[in-house]
């Protein structure tokens, strides 16, 4: 198959402009960057498959099934529990389709596969302020006691639904709709200018 | 008048050199101090005019409680009326002015009101203004809104940003007193997750205020250094400028962070204010106790004030209130306002105490035991006081305390109410479970140790329960001040003016007409006088006005009880609630993968629900939208148009049992769709009425591709939930949404074909190979996978194509440059409107949830062969009545004049009429 000429284009191409961004005193308390181009491929296990799908993930893809409100993986492929029997599989430098075609061939009859790598946006968020500027918009309590690498949760920020993952000890990750995705940078990076800003 | 700054002492910054305005008068302060501190270190004492007489008033308490003393703070935008000048910090630059005064606030012509008074009375306007019934809402109500009335709102758009947070702790302790700091030291030592907050500027509470000793040291310094040892704990979160304004169940608690307001201008990263939602597993109530006035001729003069806003005047802000003071109390903390007084060198003329057997250390101070102040001068300020025996006393300010109410607001937002004392004169909080307790004053704790000991022990109580251990605290040792009280709420033997609640000017002699015209209830009464409404709820003279209605009513004070205690304990800004969710973002925005495309071509927008669609595409020499509408549908239907339909709901189907899935929800049949093939599916809901409607492909034997309108998107996606979770979870399907995974455009018109043809991979387009209805995944642009559909709206020859919704932009663009050459024109949703109408297609204005398919001309649609949702219903006898209104087309015989939405069409003369 030619390789289409067309590339694609993040819908925070020109709003996510890099740089460094609201208070300045001292190093910025956030760090945010937009993950893209990323493959996003919804997972729903057939009735009764649920431990099938699970071992067939783990043969596949050598990694686990996650558990409720949990993550599993790295990031040449991570799964992430988002409703009963339900995933998402995210995974980065992949071509087009290709995570969707691999995922959908490797668990035929045991899941439901749709690709939504093109309707879901990722952004990264890290920094000593991660926390707290994600306490202005989720009502999750991501405190290191309750919450932490590894966890996940679907909620709503900015009145739009948010599936957030945490990555790493100051690290999370939120998809959101593409087409709220303008409008939630615009929220968010509002939120995070006490903090001082930097775009990557 | 000036200098009623104490020589030294006080927690202000003298070195600093603050300058505000009052009325347009320059002042200076000290960092330190509030509104209203400055301005009686200024000799500034009348702050305000009362509501109905427009008495004139000063400051009466020294916190949240303030009635009297209520200022328009700022100018312009950020112009915030009724502020409490004993809660505002004081800032260089501050501006405020007075309210409710006509001329001035020194000369005002509405103090006349006072005259009149004894027919303005409790229930006068009810009973003054009931006829001609209809002057009331053009002539009486705007007069008397006139006439009485506090401050004004600005107009102006406020300039500040507002935040919202959410916030969690093991243990949430509301105030940072003694109680308050013991709480959150224990829960804090012992690992547990705490949440200190105060509505201060600083914390640390009445400790700020009062002459107290602990662990060998002032109240203060202990404090300082509690305070110190919280805020090195990783596990402590300090939150002064913090008001809890209320409490809700899962103990919730609301929560107002005041965080730029004690700035001239916050800094532009900033917000003003932060609006908190606080999930505690358990809480602590130390928000201490509030001090009662006593009911006095003239109680509200300026320069009578509460005995603890005194002390705390001097302490606190190194300001005297006057330079000859009367205190006038009946239980032992009148005195320690006298001793206070005298150690800072403020000149103490008597001790009026009503009780005759009164014991407390008057400091060598003369007492006056069993006697009573009747009456105060009347006036702009006090000069004398005279007793019940007529005894005057030369004096510039009185200091009254009638006992203690504990600040039990917020353990009874959820509907508890406080519980009647006896012993202690007041009402204590209800028991409303472990999960939030009051300790210290606010639990009627009186004593300082009690109240040291409570803290510690409803923290340690707290997280033990949530599984810490925390270290039986070791208690400070502390000196603590005998309190004792006796009632008294009111001084019957007043000549002059004397007032329960100071805010809405209700005097003693309300409560028992109210009592007397049948209004004894608590509830009931504080509606007829007013008593316990507007901003400050009653938060000093609720108890006395209760009293007083008890005495009348012939009940005791415990079986009147008290008015119901709701959200907020003081007042929130509008705009803390709407936070940052203003103008643009009021709702969020969502747009189309084709925005960018629509935008570059002059689109002008419209939201439909949450999404921006492009509605028409100007060319620079139209106007209005009816010219543009009627070019795009020419070319649409000549030539070539193409239409951004992303908004379309768009869910996949997947499962064995999908096709019998969508056969159960589509009135018609879905189970012999063949794949490769799009079909028109009508869904009814249970009762009947059509639902919704979308065209639903087939992709292969056990994958769907449906698509909904877009205003029913969410609503058919929670159908289906419903109706595979409830009705037949033993089918396999699967089902999500895709909607924002697909760019869709339709390509409309007779050059519909020759423009795809330009960009299509490997398939020639023809009726052979991509007949009517047909849906098959291709590739264009030289490799990209895209779904093409043969599916028309418009009645033309069309086609929808979806690509993933990254590719959006582009491919739209490169679908332009290959319809050029046929004159390819975008078309917006009014165009496609007009041409669904001329085609007799139906959408969201037919599908209004009243109408069945036979309404809609698709009766034949619903099928006879299968069971599916609605079908029952569908045939009840109303449901399929012959006289049912019914959606038709009009074509008019001329072409002048033009139908608008909602016209009625009448029958003319000789008439007749003609279904299709």
């Amino acid at each position: 198959m030619p390789k289409s000429v067309i590339q694609r284009v993040s819908v925070l191409a020109d709003v996510a402009v890099q740089g460094r961004f609201g208070a300045d005193k001292g190093p910025p308390g956030v760090t945010l960057s937009v993950r893209h181009p990323m493959s996003i491929v919804t997972i729903i296990a057939r009735k009764d498959q649920s431990a099938a799908l699970s071992k067939a993930i783990e043969a596949a893809y050598k990694c686990p099934l996650p558990g409720i409100g949990e993550s599993t993986g790295k990031n040449s492929i991570s799964f992430h529990w988002c409703g009963p029997d339900q995933y998402y599989a995210i995974a980065q430098g992949k071509a087009d389709g290709e995570l969707y075609r691999d995922v959908k061939a490797k668990l035929n009859g045991l899941a439901s596969c749709s690709d939504q790598s093109h309707g879901r946006v990722i952004l990264r968020i890290a920094g000593p302020k991660a926390r707290a500027l994600l306490a202005k918009g989720t009502p999750v309590d991501l405190h290191p006691s309750v919450f932490g690498p590894g966890k996940s949760a679907a909620t709503q920020m900015a009145h739009v639904g948010v599936h957030l993952v945490q990555t790493a000890s100051d690290e999370f990750e939120l998809s959101v709709f593409r087409g709220f995705a303008e409008n939630f940078w615009e929220w968010l990076t509002e939120q995070a200018e006490e903090f001082g800003y930097q775009v990557l | 008048m000036a200098g009623f700054r104490l020589g030294k002492g006080g927690l202000i910054d003298r070195s600093s050199n603050l300058t505000f305005s009052f009325d347009g008068k320059a002042y200076s302060g000290h960092q330190g101090d509030t509104l209203a501190s400055a301005l009686i270190a200024n000799g500034v004492h009348l702050m305000g005019r009362s509501f109905k007489y427009h008495r004139p008033r000063g400051v009466l308490a020294a916190g949240a409680a303030e009635p009297n003393a209520l200022v328009e703070l700022r100018e312009g935008g950020r112009r915030e009326a009724n502020t409490r000048a004993t809660v505002i910090e004081l800032y260089d630059g501050l501006v405020a002015k007075s309210q409710n005064r006509w001329p001035s606030l020194n000369f005002d012509i509405g103090a006349v009101n006072s005259l009149a008074s004894s027919i303005f009375v409790a229930g006068f306007y009810y009973k003054t203004f009931m006829w001609p019934k209809s002057f009331w809402e053009k002539i009486y109500e705007p007069m008397i809104r006139r006439a009485a009335g506090l401050g004004s709102a600005t107009h102006e758009a406020d300039p500040d940003k507002y935040e919202k947070s959410y916030g969690h702790c093991d243990l949430l302790v509301i105030g940072s007193g003694p109680a308050g700091l013991m709480a959150a030291l224990t829960a804090g030592r012992a690992g547990a997750r705490v949440i200190l907050l105060d509505e201060g500027s600083r914390l640390g509470g009445s400790l700020l205020s009062e002459n107290e000793e602990i662990a060998g040291k002032s109240g203060y310094d202990w404090a300082e250094g509690v305070i110190a040892e919280l805020g090195s704990l990783a596990n402590v979160s300090l939150m002064p400028r913090t008001t809890a304004f209320g409490a809700y169940d899962g103990n919730v608690f609301g929560a107002l962070e005041r965080v730029n307001d004690h700035v001239l201008e916050p800094s532009p990263y900033e917000p003003r204010q932060r609006y908190w939602k606080i999930m505690a597993k358990r809480a602590v109530l130390a928000a201490g106790a509030e001090e009662r006035p006593i009911i006095f001729g003239g109680n509200d003069v300026p320069g009578v004030m509460l005995a603890s806003a005194m002390r705390t005047f001097a302490n606190r802000y190194a300001v005297a209130s006057g330079k000859a003071a009367v205190v006038f109390t009946s239980n032992d903390s009148g005195y320690r306002t006298a001793r206070d007084l005298k150690a800072k060198g403020v000149h103490v003329e008597v001790i009026i105490d009503s009780r005759k057997d009164a014991a407390a250390d008057a400091a060598g101070i003369p007492v006056l035991k069993g006697r009573t102040v009747a009456d105060v001068s009347p006036g702009k300020i006090v000069t004398s006081v005279e007793l019940s025996d007529h005894t005057n006393i030369a004096c510039d300010t009185v200091a009254m305390s009638g006992g203690w109410s504990p600040v039990v607001n917020l353990l009874c937002h959820k509907g508890a109410k406080p519980v009647w004392n006896d012993r202690l004169q007041a009402f204590l909080p209800p028991n409303t479970g472990a999960d939030f307790i009051a300790a210290g004053a606010a639990n009627g704790s009186m004593l300082l140790s009690e109240t040291l000991r409570e803290g510690a022990e409803a923290a340690a109580k707290a997280v033990g329960e949530l599984g810490f251990k925390p270290k039986a605290a070791a208690l400070p040792k502390c000196r603590d001040e005998a309190f004792n009280a006796q009632p008294l709420w009111w001084v019957k033997e007043s000549h002059g003016k004397a007032f329960v609640d100071y805010q809405n000017d209700v005097t003693p002699k309300d409560l028992p007409l109210a009592a007397r015209e049948g209004y004894s209830s608590i509830e009931l009464a504080k509606r007829y006088t007013t008593a316990g409404m507007a901003t400050d709820q009653g938060k000093l003279g609720n108890v006395n006005a209760i009293a007083i209605l008890a005495e009348a009513a012939g009940k005791s004070i415990a079986e009147i009880g008290t008015t119901t205690f709701r959200p907020f304990y003081t007042p929130v800004a509008f705009a803390a609630f709407a936070g940052p969710f203003t103008g643009h973002h009021f709702m969020p925005v969502r747009k189309t993968p084709l925005h960018d495309w629509a935008e570059e071509l002059g689109a002008v927008f419209v939201e439909t629900g949450l999404w921006m669609r492009s509605s028409w595409f100007p060319l620079p020499d139209e106007e209005g939208w009816l010219d543009p509408v009627i070019r795009e549908v020419k070319a649409t239907r000549e030539r070539v148009g193409i239409c951004d339909v992303s908004t379309l709901g768009k869910i996949d189907v997947q499962g064995p049992d999908a096709a019998e899935f969508l056969n159960r929800l589509y009135c018609n049949g879905f189970a012999q769709l063949e794949v490769g093939k799009a079909r028109y599916g009508l869904m009814l809901r249970e009762d009947g009425i059509v639902f919704d409607d979308g065209t639903t492909s087939r992709l292969a034997p056990d994958h769907f591709f449906m698509t909904t309108t877009t205003a029913n998107a969410a609503r058919v996606m929670t159908h289906m939930e419903f109706c595979h979770q409830a009705l037949w979870p033993e089918l396999d399907v699967q089902y999500v949404s895709v909607t924002e995974q697909w760019a869709q455009m339709a390509v409309a018109g007779p050059k519909a074909r020759p423009t795809l043809q330009k960009i299509v991979d490997d398939v020639t387009l023809s009726d052979e190979t991509f007949p009517y209805l047909a849906a098959k995944e291709i590739s264009i642009l030289g490799g990209m996978t895209a779904r093409l559909f043969r599916i028309s709206f418009s009645g033309e020859h069309a086609y929808e194509l979806s690509v993933p919704a990254d590719y959006g932009n582009l491919v739209a663009r490169a679908i332009m440059q290959a319809g050029e050459e046929f004159g390819i024109t975008p078309y917006g949703i009014e165009a496609l409107s007009v041409m669904r109408v001329e085609k007799g297609h139906v959408a969201g204005s037919e599908l209004s949830g009243t109408t069945t398919a036979a309404d809609l001309g698709l009766g034949r649609m619903m099928s006879t062969k299968k069971d599916y949702i609605g079908r029952m219903m569908a045939s009840r006898e109303g449901m399929v009545a012959k006289d049912r209104d019914a959606v038709v087309g009009i074509r008019p015989l001329d072409n002048l004049g033009c139908l608008f939405a909602d016209a009625w069409l009448l029958a003319g003369p000789g008439a007749t009429e003609k279904r299709a």
